[in-house]
């Protein structure tokens, strides 16, 4: 899923930087130029994909849950089960073309909030019928 | 009017009707405000007006015209009046205002998180005043504020006593009448003046006040009138330029001065029945009070020009209120930090937190403050170096980027010698910047999650920014650069059942006080999230990744 969306994502960006160009017509391209571009959007395609494949973790305890995302920067984060605020199950039209679902998992704060990408759907709903469940125990107003 | 807390007894009318179900009558301002609506009225109406007035006079006999002009803004201000209402009943406070489109805004009352009383000049003559209540919303539309504009002020203040009292735990044990004189924690020292100068908002004043001056100016066309040969006074151009800074300097300081003085004119920080009262204004006055309940925190920041001069600001960070709202957290105007220091405990409720030394970050993420400072300058000199030689450039072009080396050198030592993280008394405090210096406070409670955010640069080196988010304020507090270990151990010391249990089982603890890590690999992770089903039988939910690649 990744892979396919940094695909469009980057074809999209030469697409329109190429575009630019020929409108443009200040620079003469060179054809190391037009390698660099597809050796960019090749790793930002093939590799960077990968790389987040295997960085991309998450856990749900009683009392926690638990992501690790990125490639370059990476970011893990905590958000304990009680400040939780809303669960987003959300599948976007490439993830729907794999069964795929994103849940985002938002606490009080507009700094806090977990996603756990590239969930098979049905895994997905019963994570977010889980985390709903988890987090509607818990009283007070979570911030 | 001085009395900044709640008016004891005879105790008026409480507007906080308990019982649900009752319908209770909806309630108008004060009929004063009739005079204050068409007047401002005709204000804002005030350019079409005038050319209304001068249109009449050019076409002449346009008497009725005008007295049109001047009659629809006083409707309107009328009618203002006249659609306006609010009440509080079963648990919420009701506005309803509008005549074409009634709108009509409901909050319930445990949701109110500030409430600020302000009184504009027009108000005051009339012994009004605007209470408006901060729930915390993040909508920006005008229309969702809470304003009750125009009640008596002792209606005011009764009914903020109400909203608070409502809105609070059931903890004011205190019997009413009881705490509302208390001396103030702190109150305005003219001797503050002296750190006014030093603030940005005097500049920015001035700036502004040039940039249209100039542009008057130019739209006048002064500048073609102005004639260069007349300049020559006799003295040396540099001296000109000297005065003009100076003279520039002076107008700045007495913007400032005055800025100071007219926001924060007879400032009192007062506590009384579980809330924090600030009161402030020379014009306009203004009462904030903030329940003591939300205040998650406070940020003592120090940008470099009050630094120098050994003052400092202190604002709260206050649940639910986001750092937009930033004149309703304020808690202390620039001032000197002892005093400062002195207010952050107060409020706080610990002395042992404010002056609490910190955990330094250790050798690397010093160096890594040198190299992201000094970095980009070099670079820079290295780039117009490298235009000075391959081009005809003048050669002392160099000589403004070289000079920025020091400077950087200078920001990156103080950048490195401020970094430091502690945990005391239920407190995360945090220290970064320069020259906007800002030391966090942030209660254990209000902490909301841990983000552990490090780019491959800072693995390589074993660093880690970890940042607590909460709900209030800037909305995270974020530790740069801390070592892994350091940073796992204090997330772990705040929140223990929730960061614990993720905690891989070769994770082994660091000495809080020199910092050194017992065992940390580098750039591995302290936190090992686990894959896989493995461990889905012990009662948690454990998931790899499912995703297609």
């Amino acid at each position: 899923m990744w892979q396919l969306s940094n695909l469009v994502e980057g074809t999209i960006t030469v697409a329109v930087l190429a575009a630019g160009l020929a409108v443009w017509d200040a620079i003469d391209l060179r054809w190391w130029m037009v390698g660099l571009g597809i050796a960019g959007v090749a790793v930002y395609a093939g590799v960077v994909p990968q790389w987040r494949y295997v960085v991309h973790r998450w856990e749900v305890s009683e009392t926690a849950v638990y992501t690790q995302t990125g490639w370059w920067a990476r970011e893990r984060r905590i958000a304990p089960m009680s400040r939780i605020q809303t669960v987003d199950y959300a599948e976007t039209a490439i993830a729907r073309l794999f069964g795929l679902a994103t849940v985002t998992v938002t606490t009080a704060s507009a700094a806090g909030a977990l996603q756990i990408a590239g969930l098979d759907q049905e895994r997905a709903r019963r994570l977010v019928d889980e985390l709903t469940l988890k987090a509607d125990a818990v009283e007070g107003d979570a911030t | 009017m001085s009395d900044p807390t709640f008016p004891g007894d005879p105790h008026p009318p409480s507007y906080v009707v308990a019982e649900p179900g009752v319908e209770v009558e909806w309630q108008r301002l004060d009929p004063r405000m009739l005079l204050v609506h068409p007047v401002r009225e005709v204000i804002r109406f005030l350019p079409p007006l005038l050319g209304l007035f001068i249109a009449g006079q050019a076409s002449g006999g346009g008497r009725a015209w005008q007295f049109l002009g001047v009659l629809v803004p006083v409707v309107l201000g009328l009618l203002r009046y006249l659609t306006t209402s609010f009440r509080i009943a079963a648990g919420r406070v009701e506005l309803r205002r509008g005549l074409l489109n009634t709108h009509l805004l409901s909050t319930p009352l445990d949701r109110v998180r500030t409430v600020d009383l302000t009184a504009s000049l027009i108000h005051r003559v009339l012994g009004l005043t605007t209470l408006r209540i901060g729930t915390g919303t993040s909508s920006a539309s005008e229309d969702d504020e809470l304003d009750l504009d125009g009640l008596p002020v002792e209606r005011a203040r009764a009914l903020r006593g109400d909203l608070l009292r409502a809105a609070g735990p059931m903890s004011y044990d205190e019997a009413p009448g009881a705490a509302d004189t208390d001396a103030p924690v702190v109150s305005l020292d003219l001797g503050w003046v002296r750190l006014a100068p030093l603030t940005s908002s005097g500049l920015v004043v001035a700036v502004g006040l040039l940039g249209a001056g100039s542009q008057v100016a130019g739209s006048l066309d002064l500048y073609d009138d102005v004639d260069p040969g007349s300049w020559s006074l006799g003295v040396p151009g540099w001296v000109v330029v000297v005065a003009a800074a100076v003279g520039f300097g002076l107008v700045v300081s007495v913007i400032s001065v005055a800025g100071y003085l007219v926001t924060n004119w007879n400032f009192r920080l007062t506590r009384s029945r579980g809330a924090w009262h600030l009161r402030r204004g020379l014009l306009t006055t203004r009462e904030t009070s903030i329940d003591e309940v939300r205040v998650a925190g406070v940020s003592i920041v120090e940008p470099i020009g009050l630094r120098l001069a050994g003052g400092a600001r202190l604002s709260a960070i206050v649940t639910g209120l986001s750092a937009d709202a930033a004149g309703s957290a304020m808690l202390v105007p620039p001032a000197p930090r002892d005093v400062v220091a002195r207010v952050a405990g107060v409020v706080l409720g610990t002395t042992t937190t404010v002056p609490a030394p910190l955990v330094s970050h250790g050798p690397a993420a010093r160096r890594r403050r040198w190299s992201r400072g000094v970095g980009p300058v070099a670079a820079l000199v290295g780039l117009v170096a490298l235009t000075v030689a391959l081009t005809d450039a003048r050669w002392w072009v160099l000589v403004p980027a070289v000079a920025l080396l020091p400077l950087a050198a200078v920001v990156s030592a103080d950048r490195a010698a401020a970094l430091g993280h502690t945990l005391v008394d239920g407190y995360v405090v945090s220290r970064s910047g320069s020259l906007a210096r800002r030391r966090d406070h942030l209660a254990v409670d209000d902490v909301i999650g841990w983000n552990f955010h490090a780019t491959w640069f800072q693995r390589r080196v074993g660093l880690t920014s970890l940042v607590a988010t909460t709900a209030g304020g800037r909305q995270s507090v974020t530790v740069q650069d801390v070592p892994e270990a350091l940073a796992v151990t204090l997330a772990d010391d705040a929140l223990p059942h929730v960061v614990g249990q993720f905690l891989a089982p070769h994770h082994a603890p660091v000495d809080q006080r020199t910092g050194e890590p017992v065992d940390v690999a580098r750039g591995g992770s302290g936190l090992v999230g686990r894959r896989g089903e493995e461990d889905s039988d012990d009662g948690r939910v454990v998931g790899g990744d499912e995703g297609a690649r």
